[in-house]
Protein backbone atom coordinates (compact mmCIF):
# COMPACT_ATOMS: atom_id res chain seq x y z
CA UNK A 1 0.00 0.00 0.00
CA UNK A 2 1.24 3.15 -1.03
CA UNK A 3 0.85 5.75 2.40
CA UNK A 4 0.41 9.61 2.02
CA UNK A 5 1.81 12.11 3.84
CA UNK A 6 -0.16 12.22 7.16
CA UNK A 7 -2.22 15.34 8.28
CA UNK A 8 -6.00 16.01 9.37
CA UNK A 9 -7.62 15.17 5.79
CA UNK A 10 -8.90 11.58 6.17
CA UNK A 11 -10.30 11.70 2.52
CA UNK A 12 -9.23 13.49 -0.67
CA UNK A 13 -10.75 13.54 -3.99
CA UNK A 14 -8.85 14.68 -6.62
CA UNK A 15 -10.32 15.41 -10.38
CA UNK A 16 -12.41 11.78 -9.81
CA UNK A 17 -14.78 10.88 -12.28
CA UNK A 18 -16.78 7.96 -12.46
CA UNK A 19 -18.66 6.96 -16.34
CA UNK A 20 -21.37 4.22 -16.36
CA UNK A 21 -21.16 4.07 -19.60
CA UNK A 22 -21.37 7.25 -21.38
CA UNK A 23 -23.26 7.85 -18.77
CA UNK A 24 -20.77 10.67 -15.89
CA UNK A 25 -22.43 9.93 -12.90
CA UNK A 26 -19.50 12.00 -11.54
CA UNK A 27 -17.16 14.42 -13.08
CA UNK A 28 -14.06 15.92 -12.34
CA UNK A 29 -14.79 16.37 -8.31
CA UNK A 30 -11.97 17.54 -5.85
CA UNK A 31 -12.42 17.95 -2.13
CA UNK A 32 -10.97 16.83 1.09
CA UNK A 33 -12.75 15.78 4.34
CA UNK A 34 -11.12 16.46 7.92
CA UNK A 35 -10.94 13.83 10.31
CA UNK A 36 -13.97 14.04 12.48
CA UNK A 37 -15.90 16.65 10.24
CA UNK A 38 -19.86 15.83 9.98
CA UNK A 39 -20.34 16.48 6.03
CA UNK A 40 -23.52 15.90 4.17
CA UNK A 41 -23.74 15.00 0.87
CA UNK A 42 -26.72 16.57 -0.53
CA UNK A 43 -28.57 17.31 -4.14
CA UNK A 44 -30.91 16.15 -6.69
CA UNK A 45 -31.78 12.62 -7.43
CA UNK A 46 -29.15 11.44 -9.81
CA UNK A 47 -26.71 14.01 -9.13
CA UNK A 48 -24.20 11.25 -8.05
CA UNK A 49 -24.65 10.90 -4.06
CA UNK A 50 -24.65 7.27 -4.15
CA UNK A 51 -21.87 6.99 -6.85
CA UNK A 52 -19.75 8.79 -4.37
CA UNK A 53 -20.47 6.92 -1.50
CA UNK A 54 -19.97 3.89 -3.47
CA UNK A 55 -16.39 5.07 -4.77
CA UNK A 56 -14.80 5.61 -1.52
CA UNK A 57 -15.83 1.67 0.08
CA UNK A 58 -14.83 0.94 -3.17
CA UNK A 59 -17.89 -0.73 -3.70
CA UNK A 60 -17.21 0.69 -7.48
CA UNK A 61 -14.01 2.19 -8.79
CA UNK A 62 -13.53 5.42 -10.15
CA UNK A 63 -12.66 6.40 -14.05
CA UNK A 64 -10.39 8.93 -13.24
CA UNK A 65 -8.96 10.48 -10.71
CA UNK A 66 -7.68 9.64 -7.09
CA UNK A 67 -8.97 8.78 -4.03
CA UNK A 68 -6.67 8.67 -1.31
CA UNK A 69 -8.12 7.42 2.26
CA UNK A 70 -6.65 7.43 5.69
CA UNK A 71 -3.34 8.28 3.68
CA UNK A 72 -3.72 5.06 1.78
CA UNK A 73 -4.06 5.98 -2.11
CA UNK A 74 -6.97 3.84 -3.66
CA UNK A 75 -5.32 3.31 -7.14
CA UNK A 76 -1.97 1.41 -5.48
CA UNK A 77 -4.41 -0.95 -4.05
CA UNK A 78 -4.35 -4.25 -4.81
CA UNK A 79 -7.99 -6.52 -4.92
CA UNK A 80 -6.81 -8.27 -1.88
CA UNK A 81 -6.05 -5.08 0.01
CA UNK A 82 -9.89 -4.08 -0.66
CA UNK A 83 -10.89 -6.05 2.28
CA UNK A 84 -8.29 -4.24 4.73
CA UNK A 85 -9.83 -1.03 3.32
CA UNK A 86 -13.54 -1.42 3.62
CA UNK A 87 -12.75 -2.41 7.60
CA UNK A 88 -11.68 1.49 8.34
CA UNK A 89 -15.93 2.32 7.30
CA UNK A 90 -18.73 1.75 8.87
CA UNK A 91 -21.75 1.94 5.68
CA UNK A 92 -25.13 2.73 6.17
CA UNK A 93 -27.41 2.18 3.32
CA UNK A 94 -31.31 3.47 2.77
CA UNK A 95 -32.42 -0.16 2.19
CA UNK A 96 -30.56 -1.37 5.57
CA UNK A 97 -28.43 -4.35 3.94
CA UNK A 98 -29.55 -6.28 6.57
CA UNK A 99 -29.44 -10.18 6.56
CA UNK A 100 -32.35 -11.43 6.58
CA UNK A 101 -31.81 -14.98 7.76
CA UNK A 102 -28.79 -13.95 10.48
CA UNK A 103 -30.46 -12.64 13.88
CA UNK A 104 -30.05 -8.95 14.90
CA UNK A 105 -27.13 -10.07 17.19
CA UNK A 106 -25.63 -12.66 14.60
CA UNK A 107 -25.84 -9.03 11.52
CA UNK A 108 -23.74 -7.16 14.20
CA UNK A 109 -21.20 -9.20 14.92
CA UNK A 110 -20.16 -10.40 11.47
CA UNK A 111 -18.16 -7.22 11.50
CA UNK A 112 -16.43 -8.76 14.46
CA UNK A 113 -16.24 -11.89 12.88
CA UNK A 114 -14.33 -9.87 9.78
CA UNK A 115 -12.32 -8.21 11.78
CA UNK A 116 -10.96 -11.30 13.55
CA UNK A 117 -12.15 -9.99 17.60
CA UNK A 118 -11.94 -12.88 19.91
CA UNK A 119 -14.76 -14.69 19.94
CA UNK A 120 -15.11 -14.32 23.86
CA UNK A 121 -14.89 -10.20 22.99
CA UNK A 122 -17.90 -10.51 20.38
CA UNK A 123 -20.58 -10.94 22.40
CA UNK A 124 -19.88 -7.91 24.97
CA UNK A 125 -19.04 -5.82 22.32
CA UNK A 126 -22.37 -6.67 20.35
CA UNK A 127 -24.40 -6.05 22.69
CA UNK A 128 -22.74 -2.42 23.80
CA UNK A 129 -23.04 -1.35 20.10
CA UNK A 130 -26.64 -2.68 20.76
CA UNK A 131 -27.08 -0.64 23.82
CA UNK A 132 -26.13 2.27 22.16
CA UNK A 133 -28.57 2.43 19.59
CA UNK A 134 -31.53 1.08 22.39
CA UNK A 135 -32.36 -2.41 20.27
CA UNK A 136 -30.35 -4.93 22.78
CA UNK A 137 -34.04 -6.35 23.59
CA UNK A 138 -34.48 -7.66 19.89
CA UNK A 139 -30.87 -8.75 19.19
CA UNK A 140 -32.53 -12.53 19.14
CA UNK A 141 -34.94 -11.30 16.40
CA UNK A 142 -34.48 -11.92 12.55
CA UNK A 143 -34.29 -8.43 11.03
CA UNK A 144 -37.41 -9.14 8.43
CA UNK A 145 -39.95 -9.07 11.98
CA UNK A 146 -38.47 -5.43 12.67
CA UNK A 147 -40.01 -2.29 11.59
CA UNK A 148 -37.55 0.10 8.96
CA UNK A 149 -36.54 2.60 11.84
CA UNK A 150 -35.16 -0.16 13.93
CA UNK A 151 -33.94 -2.33 11.02
CA UNK A 152 -31.99 1.04 10.73
CA UNK A 153 -30.69 1.06 14.23
CA UNK A 154 -29.21 -2.70 14.14
CA UNK A 155 -27.64 -0.96 10.99
CA UNK A 156 -26.20 1.64 12.84
CA UNK A 157 -24.74 -0.87 15.20
CA UNK A 158 -23.34 -2.74 12.83
CA UNK A 159 -21.65 0.59 10.88
CA UNK A 160 -20.19 1.44 14.58
CA UNK A 161 -19.24 -1.90 16.55
CA UNK A 162 -15.92 -2.26 14.51
CA UNK A 163 -15.34 1.05 16.10
CA UNK A 164 -14.26 2.18 12.41
CA UNK A 165 -12.38 5.78 11.40
CA UNK A 166 -15.06 6.94 8.72
CA UNK A 167 -19.07 6.26 8.91
CA UNK A 168 -20.43 6.40 5.31
CA UNK A 169 -24.44 6.76 5.33
CA UNK A 170 -26.35 6.49 1.84
CA UNK A 171 -29.79 8.16 2.42
CA UNK A 172 -29.83 6.51 6.38
CA UNK A 173 -33.36 7.65 7.02
CA UNK A 174 -34.61 7.81 3.36
CA UNK A 175 -37.35 5.37 3.99
CA UNK A 176 -38.10 6.27 7.85
CA UNK A 177 -40.68 8.17 9.69
CA UNK A 178 -39.76 11.20 11.04
CA UNK A 179 -39.29 9.91 14.09
CA UNK A 180 -37.44 7.27 13.48
CA UNK A 181 -35.24 9.31 11.22
CA UNK A 182 -34.75 12.12 14.03
CA UNK A 183 -33.82 9.17 16.28
CA UNK A 184 -31.08 7.23 13.24
CA UNK A 185 -29.51 11.16 13.22
CA UNK A 186 -29.16 11.79 16.97
CA UNK A 187 -26.95 8.27 16.67
CA UNK A 188 -24.77 9.50 14.23
CA UNK A 189 -24.19 12.57 15.56
CA UNK A 190 -23.25 10.43 18.60
CA UNK A 191 -20.77 8.63 16.76
CA UNK A 192 -19.21 12.09 15.79
CA UNK A 193 -18.97 13.08 18.74
CA UNK A 194 -16.51 10.03 19.75
CA UNK A 195 -14.44 11.10 16.98
CA UNK A 196 -16.14 9.14 13.90
CA UNK A 197 -15.82 11.30 10.42
CA UNK A 198 -19.28 11.08 8.89
CA UNK A 199 -20.53 11.06 5.95
CA UNK A 200 -24.15 11.61 4.78
CA UNK A 201 -25.96 11.49 0.97
CA UNK A 202 -29.26 12.69 1.86
CA UNK A 203 -32.56 15.02 0.49
CA UNK A 204 -33.56 15.16 4.20
CA UNK A 205 -33.41 19.04 4.41
CA UNK A 206 -34.74 18.80 8.18
CA UNK A 207 -31.54 17.31 8.98
CA UNK A 208 -29.23 19.15 7.29
CA UNK A 209 -30.87 22.42 8.47
CA UNK A 210 -30.57 21.35 12.33
CA UNK A 211 -27.24 19.32 12.05
CA UNK A 212 -23.80 21.31 12.21
CA UNK A 213 -22.06 19.64 9.33
CA UNK A 214 -20.62 20.80 6.24
CA UNK A 215 -22.82 20.38 3.06
CA UNK A 216 -21.53 19.59 0.08
CA UNK A 217 -24.13 19.30 -3.10
CA UNK A 218 -23.37 18.12 -5.97
CA UNK A 219 -25.51 19.19 -9.21
CA UNK A 220 -25.40 16.72 -12.33
CA UNK A 221 -22.09 15.10 -10.87
CA UNK A 222 -20.30 18.44 -10.16
CA UNK A 223 -19.50 20.14 -7.09
CA UNK A 224 -22.37 23.23 -6.84
CA UNK A 225 -19.96 26.23 -7.28
CA UNK A 226 -22.08 28.47 -5.45
CA UNK A 227 -21.34 26.41 -2.44
CA UNK A 228 -17.50 26.36 -3.08
CA UNK A 229 -17.91 29.77 -3.54
CA UNK A 230 -19.48 30.49 0.10
CA UNK A 231 -17.25 27.51 1.57
CA UNK A 232 -14.35 30.01 0.38
CA UNK A 233 -16.01 33.26 1.76
CA UNK A 234 -16.43 31.58 5.32
CA UNK A 235 -12.74 30.27 5.35
CA UNK A 236 -13.19 26.67 4.89
CA UNK A 237 -10.91 26.31 2.54
CA UNK A 238 -8.44 23.67 3.13
CA UNK B 1 -9.85 -23.81 6.63
CA UNK B 2 -10.17 -22.43 10.63
CA UNK B 3 -12.53 -24.12 13.27
CA UNK B 4 -14.49 -20.74 12.77
CA UNK B 5 -15.04 -21.25 9.07
CA UNK B 6 -16.35 -24.22 10.25
CA UNK B 7 -18.32 -22.51 12.83
CA UNK B 8 -19.91 -20.60 10.64
CA UNK B 9 -20.57 -23.09 7.99
CA UNK B 10 -22.66 -24.57 10.36
CA UNK B 11 -24.43 -21.54 11.76
CA UNK B 12 -25.37 -20.57 7.96
CA UNK B 13 -26.96 -24.29 7.38
CA UNK B 14 -29.02 -23.05 10.61
CA UNK B 15 -30.29 -19.63 9.41
CA UNK B 16 -30.74 -21.33 5.54
CA UNK B 17 -32.36 -24.31 7.13
CA UNK B 18 -35.07 -24.21 4.43
CA UNK B 19 -32.91 -23.80 1.66
CA UNK B 20 -30.34 -26.83 2.92
CA UNK B 21 -33.03 -29.26 3.09
CA UNK B 22 -34.21 -28.33 -0.28
CA UNK B 23 -30.65 -29.14 -1.57
CA UNK B 24 -29.83 -31.95 -0.04
CA UNK B 25 -33.39 -33.64 -0.47
CA UNK B 26 -32.33 -32.78 -4.28
CA UNK B 27 -29.41 -34.22 -4.11
CA UNK B 28 -30.27 -37.25 -2.49
CA UNK B 29 -32.69 -38.34 -4.97
CA UNK B 30 -30.40 -37.80 -7.96
CA UNK B 31 -28.02 -40.15 -5.43
CA UNK B 32 -30.65 -42.34 -4.97
CA UNK B 33 -31.84 -42.81 -8.90
CA UNK B 34 -28.18 -43.16 -9.89
CA UNK B 35 -27.24 -45.69 -7.28
CA UNK B 36 -30.41 -47.64 -8.54
CA UNK B 37 -29.70 -47.62 -11.26
CA UNK B 38 -26.21 -48.83 -10.72
CA UNK B 39 -27.97 -51.60 -7.98
CA UNK B 40 -29.95 -52.99 -11.03
CA UNK B 41 -26.60 -53.19 -13.05
CA UNK B 42 -24.58 -54.85 -10.78
CA UNK B 43 -27.32 -57.57 -10.10
CA UNK B 44 -28.42 -58.02 -13.39
CA UNK B 45 -24.79 -58.47 -14.78
CA UNK B 46 -24.38 -60.86 -12.00
CA UNK B 47 -27.50 -62.52 -12.96
CA UNK B 48 -26.47 -63.03 -16.84
CA UNK B 49 -22.83 -64.25 -15.24
CA UNK B 50 -24.44 -66.37 -13.10
CA UNK B 51 -26.18 -68.08 -16.31
CA UNK B 52 -22.84 -68.32 -18.38
CA UNK B 53 -21.40 -70.39 -15.57
CA UNK B 54 -23.98 -72.53 -15.73
CA UNK B 55 -22.38 -73.13 -19.34
CA UNK B 56 -21.35 -76.79 -19.58
CA UNK B 57 -20.08 -79.35 -22.32
CA UNK B 58 -21.13 -82.92 -21.56
CA UNK B 59 -19.48 -85.44 -23.25
CA UNK B 60 -21.43 -88.90 -23.87
CA UNK B 61 -19.20 -91.70 -24.07
CA UNK B 62 -19.12 -94.85 -26.09
CA UNK B 63 -20.65 -97.91 -24.02
CA UNK B 64 -18.01 -100.28 -22.59
CA UNK B 65 -15.75 -97.48 -21.68
CA UNK B 66 -13.55 -98.65 -18.90
CA UNK B 67 -12.65 -96.77 -15.64
CA UNK B 68 -8.39 -96.50 -17.31
CA UNK B 69 -10.17 -95.69 -20.50
CA UNK B 70 -12.17 -92.67 -18.82
CA UNK B 71 -9.22 -91.86 -16.77
CA UNK B 72 -7.10 -90.96 -19.83
CA UNK B 73 -10.48 -89.12 -21.58
CA UNK B 74 -9.78 -86.87 -18.04
CA UNK B 75 -6.38 -85.98 -18.29
CA UNK B 76 -6.57 -84.98 -21.89
CA UNK B 77 -9.06 -82.40 -21.11
CA UNK B 78 -7.75 -81.12 -18.29
CA UNK B 79 -4.53 -80.96 -20.27
CA UNK B 80 -6.45 -78.23 -22.27
CA UNK B 81 -6.24 -76.18 -19.05
CA UNK B 82 -9.79 -74.87 -19.80
CA UNK B 83 -11.87 -77.29 -17.19
CA UNK B 84 -12.78 -76.09 -13.64
CA UNK B 85 -14.49 -79.14 -12.65
CA UNK B 86 -15.17 -82.67 -14.77
CA UNK B 87 -17.46 -84.70 -13.26
CA UNK B 88 -18.05 -88.11 -14.17
CA UNK B 89 -22.08 -89.08 -14.62
CA UNK B 90 -22.85 -92.69 -14.74
CA UNK B 91 -25.80 -93.81 -16.74
CA UNK B 92 -27.49 -94.99 -13.79
CA UNK B 93 -26.97 -92.60 -12.01
CA UNK B 94 -28.10 -90.39 -15.38
CA UNK B 95 -31.20 -92.58 -15.36
CA UNK B 96 -32.33 -91.99 -11.55
CA UNK B 97 -31.74 -88.09 -12.08
CA UNK B 98 -33.93 -87.99 -15.43
CA UNK B 99 -36.55 -89.94 -13.27
CA UNK B 100 -36.04 -87.66 -10.32
CA UNK B 101 -36.72 -85.00 -12.89
CA UNK B 102 -40.26 -86.00 -14.42
CA UNK B 103 -41.47 -87.14 -11.50
CA UNK B 104 -45.04 -88.34 -11.75
CA UNK B 105 -44.80 -89.31 -15.05
CA UNK B 106 -41.81 -91.93 -14.01
CA UNK B 107 -43.99 -94.79 -15.25
CA UNK B 108 -43.13 -93.34 -18.83
CA UNK B 109 -39.86 -95.22 -18.42
CA UNK B 110 -41.17 -98.45 -16.68
CA UNK B 111 -42.04 -99.43 -20.27
CA UNK B 112 -38.06 -99.55 -21.21
CA UNK B 113 -35.96 -103.17 -20.74
CA UNK B 114 -32.78 -101.06 -20.50
CA UNK B 115 -31.38 -98.10 -19.44
CA UNK B 116 -31.14 -95.79 -22.54
CA UNK B 117 -28.93 -93.41 -21.23
CA UNK B 118 -25.43 -93.42 -21.82
CA UNK B 119 -22.05 -92.34 -18.90
CA UNK B 120 -21.28 -89.18 -19.87
CA UNK B 121 -18.47 -86.38 -18.41
CA UNK B 122 -19.78 -83.20 -17.70
CA UNK B 123 -17.32 -80.37 -17.83
CA UNK B 124 -17.50 -77.04 -16.38
CA UNK B 125 -15.69 -74.01 -17.45
CA UNK B 126 -13.24 -71.91 -16.02
CA UNK B 127 -14.38 -68.21 -15.39
CA UNK B 128 -11.90 -67.18 -18.00
CA UNK B 129 -13.60 -69.38 -20.77
CA UNK B 130 -16.47 -67.53 -21.83
CA UNK B 131 -16.73 -66.78 -25.42
CA UNK B 132 -18.34 -68.81 -28.17
CA UNK B 133 -15.05 -69.40 -30.11
CA UNK B 134 -13.30 -70.88 -26.56
CA UNK B 135 -16.45 -72.92 -26.03
CA UNK B 136 -16.89 -74.54 -29.45
CA UNK B 137 -13.22 -74.90 -29.80
CA UNK B 138 -13.17 -77.03 -26.28
CA UNK B 139 -16.23 -78.72 -27.83
CA UNK B 140 -14.51 -79.95 -30.66
CA UNK B 141 -11.47 -81.05 -29.60
CA UNK B 142 -13.34 -83.19 -26.68
CA UNK B 143 -15.38 -84.66 -29.69
CA UNK B 144 -12.13 -85.57 -31.20
CA UNK B 145 -10.63 -87.95 -28.24
CA UNK B 146 -11.92 -92.01 -28.63
CA UNK B 147 -14.38 -93.00 -26.93
CA UNK B 148 -16.52 -90.10 -27.34
CA UNK B 149 -19.92 -90.72 -28.93
CA UNK B 150 -20.94 -86.41 -28.81
CA UNK B 151 -20.74 -83.47 -27.52
CA UNK B 152 -23.45 -81.91 -26.29
CA UNK B 153 -23.44 -78.06 -25.32
CA UNK B 154 -25.56 -75.04 -25.73
CA UNK B 155 -24.56 -73.68 -28.83
CA UNK B 156 -27.40 -71.71 -30.42
CA UNK B 157 -28.52 -70.42 -27.36
CA UNK B 158 -24.94 -69.43 -26.37
CA UNK B 159 -24.50 -67.35 -28.85
CA UNK B 160 -28.16 -65.44 -28.80
CA UNK B 161 -27.11 -65.01 -25.39
CA UNK B 162 -23.87 -63.64 -25.59
CA UNK B 163 -25.09 -61.37 -27.88
CA UNK B 164 -27.59 -60.06 -24.86
CA UNK B 165 -25.29 -59.61 -22.81
CA UNK B 166 -22.85 -57.79 -24.53
CA UNK B 167 -25.59 -55.71 -25.69
CA UNK B 168 -26.88 -55.02 -22.15
CA UNK B 169 -23.43 -54.43 -20.90
CA UNK B 170 -22.63 -51.23 -23.25
CA UNK B 171 -26.54 -49.67 -23.15
CA UNK B 172 -25.95 -50.01 -19.45
CA UNK B 173 -23.07 -48.12 -19.31
CA UNK B 174 -24.00 -45.68 -21.66
CA UNK B 175 -27.14 -45.08 -19.30
CA UNK B 176 -25.07 -44.90 -16.42
CA UNK B 177 -22.92 -42.64 -17.94
CA UNK B 178 -25.96 -40.78 -18.85
CA UNK B 179 -27.25 -40.92 -15.18
CA UNK B 180 -24.21 -39.73 -13.94
CA UNK B 181 -24.10 -37.20 -16.20
CA UNK B 182 -27.66 -35.76 -14.62
CA UNK B 183 -26.94 -36.70 -11.45
CA UNK B 184 -23.44 -33.91 -11.68
CA UNK B 185 -25.66 -31.60 -13.60
CA UNK B 186 -28.48 -31.50 -10.72
CA UNK B 187 -26.16 -31.19 -7.61
CA UNK B 188 -23.80 -28.32 -9.40
CA UNK B 189 -26.90 -26.44 -10.20
CA UNK B 190 -28.71 -26.96 -6.80
CA UNK B 191 -25.27 -25.79 -5.46
CA UNK B 192 -25.54 -22.51 -7.90
CA UNK B 193 -29.15 -22.18 -7.14
CA UNK B 194 -28.26 -21.46 -3.23
CA UNK B 195 -25.53 -19.41 -3.83
CA UNK B 196 -27.32 -17.43 -6.59
CA UNK B 197 -30.02 -16.83 -3.42
CA UNK B 198 -27.82 -15.87 -1.14
CA UNK B 199 -25.53 -13.20 -3.76
CA UNK B 200 -26.85 -10.35 -1.89
CA UNK B 201 -25.96 -12.07 1.72
CA UNK B 202 -22.34 -12.64 0.25
CA UNK B 203 -22.31 -8.77 -1.46
CA UNK B 204 -23.51 -7.48 2.37
CA UNK B 205 -20.51 -9.54 4.11
CA UNK B 206 -17.68 -8.20 1.66
CA UNK B 207 -19.29 -4.75 2.08
CA UNK B 208 -18.11 -4.78 5.86
CA UNK B 209 -14.93 -5.68 4.69
CA UNK B 210 -14.84 -9.74 4.62
CA UNK B 211 -11.74 -11.37 2.37
CA UNK B 212 -12.03 -13.79 -0.12
CA UNK B 213 -11.38 -16.57 2.29
CA UNK B 214 -13.48 -15.44 4.66
CA UNK B 215 -16.03 -15.63 2.29
CA UNK B 216 -15.76 -18.96 0.68
CA UNK B 217 -14.42 -21.09 3.38
CA UNK B 218 -17.79 -21.75 5.20
CA UNK B 219 -19.62 -21.89 1.15
CA UNK B 220 -17.19 -24.49 0.44
CA UNK B 221 -17.83 -26.23 3.70
CA UNK B 222 -21.71 -26.41 3.21
CA UNK B 223 -21.50 -27.03 -0.20
CA UNK B 224 -19.34 -30.28 0.34
CA UNK B 225 -21.54 -31.00 3.37
CA UNK B 226 -24.53 -31.17 0.98
CA UNK B 227 -22.56 -33.27 -1.45
CA UNK B 228 -21.94 -36.01 1.71
CA UNK B 229 -25.42 -35.68 3.14
CA UNK B 230 -27.12 -35.54 0.12
CA UNK B 231 -25.28 -39.04 -1.13
CA UNK B 232 -25.25 -40.52 2.27
CA UNK B 233 -29.34 -40.04 2.36
CA UNK B 234 -29.74 -41.25 -1.23
CA UNK B 235 -27.71 -44.46 -0.52
CA UNK B 236 -28.84 -44.86 2.91
CA UNK B 237 -32.20 -44.80 1.64
CA UNK B 238 -31.84 -47.31 -1.38
CA UNK B 239 -30.06 -49.66 0.78
CA UNK B 240 -33.34 -49.73 3.36
CA UNK B 241 -35.45 -49.78 -0.06
CA UNK B 242 -33.30 -52.68 -0.57
CA UNK B 243 -33.42 -54.56 2.29
CA UNK B 244 -37.04 -54.43 2.79
CA UNK B 245 -38.20 -55.69 -0.47
CA UNK B 246 -35.59 -57.90 -1.82
CA UNK B 247 -36.07 -61.01 0.65
CA UNK B 248 -39.80 -61.08 -0.81
CA UNK B 249 -38.44 -61.89 -4.27
CA UNK B 250 -37.92 -65.51 -4.29
CA UNK B 251 -34.96 -66.67 -6.33
CA UNK B 252 -35.57 -70.06 -6.51
CA UNK B 253 -35.64 -73.21 -8.82
CA UNK B 254 -34.17 -72.42 -12.03
CA UNK B 255 -32.34 -68.60 -10.55
CA UNK B 256 -31.48 -70.76 -7.17
CA UNK B 257 -27.79 -70.11 -8.29
CA UNK B 258 -28.36 -66.31 -7.97
CA UNK B 259 -28.59 -64.18 -4.72
CA UNK B 260 -28.82 -60.69 -5.07
CA UNK B 261 -26.84 -57.95 -3.63
CA UNK B 262 -26.33 -54.28 -2.50
CA UNK B 263 -23.66 -52.35 -4.34
CA UNK B 264 -20.75 -53.17 -2.75
CA UNK B 265 -19.42 -50.72 -0.23
CA UNK B 266 -16.52 -49.43 -1.50
CA UNK B 267 -18.32 -48.11 -4.63
CA UNK B 268 -20.74 -46.41 -2.34
CA UNK B 269 -18.37 -44.76 -0.39
CA UNK B 270 -17.15 -43.75 -4.04
CA UNK B 271 -20.50 -42.24 -5.00
CA UNK B 272 -20.83 -40.34 -1.60
CA UNK B 273 -17.18 -38.86 -2.28
CA UNK B 274 -18.07 -38.55 -5.86
CA UNK B 275 -21.31 -36.26 -4.74
CA UNK B 276 -18.75 -34.27 -2.17
CA UNK B 277 -16.37 -33.49 -4.90
CA UNK B 278 -19.22 -32.06 -7.30
CA UNK B 279 -20.85 -30.33 -5.08
CA UNK B 280 -16.86 -28.31 -3.91
CA UNK B 281 -16.56 -28.38 -8.02
CA UNK B 282 -20.49 -26.50 -8.57
CA UNK B 283 -18.99 -24.57 -5.50
CA UNK B 284 -15.90 -23.66 -7.44
CA UNK B 285 -18.21 -22.10 -10.29
CA UNK B 286 -21.04 -20.80 -8.97
CA UNK B 287 -18.10 -18.49 -6.94
CA UNK B 288 -16.26 -17.41 -9.55
CA UNK B 289 -19.71 -16.83 -11.61
CA UNK B 290 -21.92 -15.02 -9.07
CA UNK B 291 -19.12 -13.40 -6.64
CA UNK B 292 -16.76 -12.89 -9.20
CA UNK B 293 -14.03 -14.03 -6.95
N1 LIG C 1 -24.72 0.89 -12.05
C1 LIG C 1 -25.09 1.94 -12.79
N2 LIG C 1 -25.19 1.79 -14.13
C2 LIG C 1 -25.55 2.81 -14.90
N3 LIG C 1 -25.84 4.04 -14.45
C3 LIG C 1 -25.77 4.25 -13.13
C4 LIG C 1 -25.39 3.21 -12.23
N4 LIG C 1 -25.40 3.71 -10.98
C5 LIG C 1 -25.76 5.01 -11.09
N5 LIG C 1 -25.97 5.34 -12.38
C6 LIG C 1 -26.34 6.65 -12.90
O1 LIG C 1 -25.47 7.61 -12.34
C7 LIG C 1 -26.17 8.77 -11.99
C8 LIG C 1 -25.93 9.08 -10.53
O2 LIG C 1 -26.53 8.07 -9.77
P1 LIG C 1 -26.55 8.08 -8.18
O3 LIG C 1 -27.21 6.85 -7.73
O4 LIG C 1 -25.19 8.37 -7.70
O5 LIG C 1 -27.48 9.34 -7.87
P2 LIG C 1 -27.99 9.87 -6.48
O6 LIG C 1 -27.51 11.25 -6.35
O7 LIG C 1 -27.65 8.92 -5.41
O8 LIG C 1 -29.55 9.87 -6.71
P3 LIG C 1 -30.73 9.56 -5.68
O9 LIG C 1 -30.89 10.79 -4.87
O10 LIG C 1 -31.91 9.33 -6.54
O11 LIG C 1 -30.32 8.39 -4.89
C9 LIG C 1 -27.62 8.51 -12.29
O12 LIG C 1 -27.93 9.15 -13.53
C10 LIG C 1 -27.73 7.02 -12.43
O13 LIG C 1 -28.69 6.68 -13.39
MG1 LIG D 1 -28.69 7.58 -4.18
Amino acid sequence: MFVMHKDNTIIRMFRVSKRYGKMEALSDLTLEIRNNEFVFITGPSGAGKSTMIKLLYMGEIASEGAIIIDGVYMERITRKQIPHLRRKFGVIFQDFKLIPTKTVFQNVALVLEVLGVKPKEIQPRVMEALERVGIDDRAGELPPVLSGGEKQRVAVARAIVGEPKIILADEPTGSLDPDSASHIFQLLQEAHATGTTVVVATHDQHMINTGHGRVIRLVKGHLNPDDEARRIERGMDP
Amino acid sequence: MSMLAAKRALTDIVNNKFLNIVSILTISLSVFILSAFILFFINATDFLDGWRKGVRIIAYMADGVSEEQRQVMVDAIQTSDAAEDIKFVSKEEAYKELKQNIGEQSSLLDGLDKNPLPDSLEITLKDGVRSQEDIEKLANRISGLPNVDDVEYAQKWLHRFNGVYNLFKVTGGVLASIFFIATLLIIANTIRMIMFSRREEIEIIRIVGADENFVKYPLYIEAVLQGFLGGVIGIVTLFLAFVLTVPGLSMEGAFSFFEMRFIPVKFSLAIVLCSMMIGWIGCYFSIRKFLKL
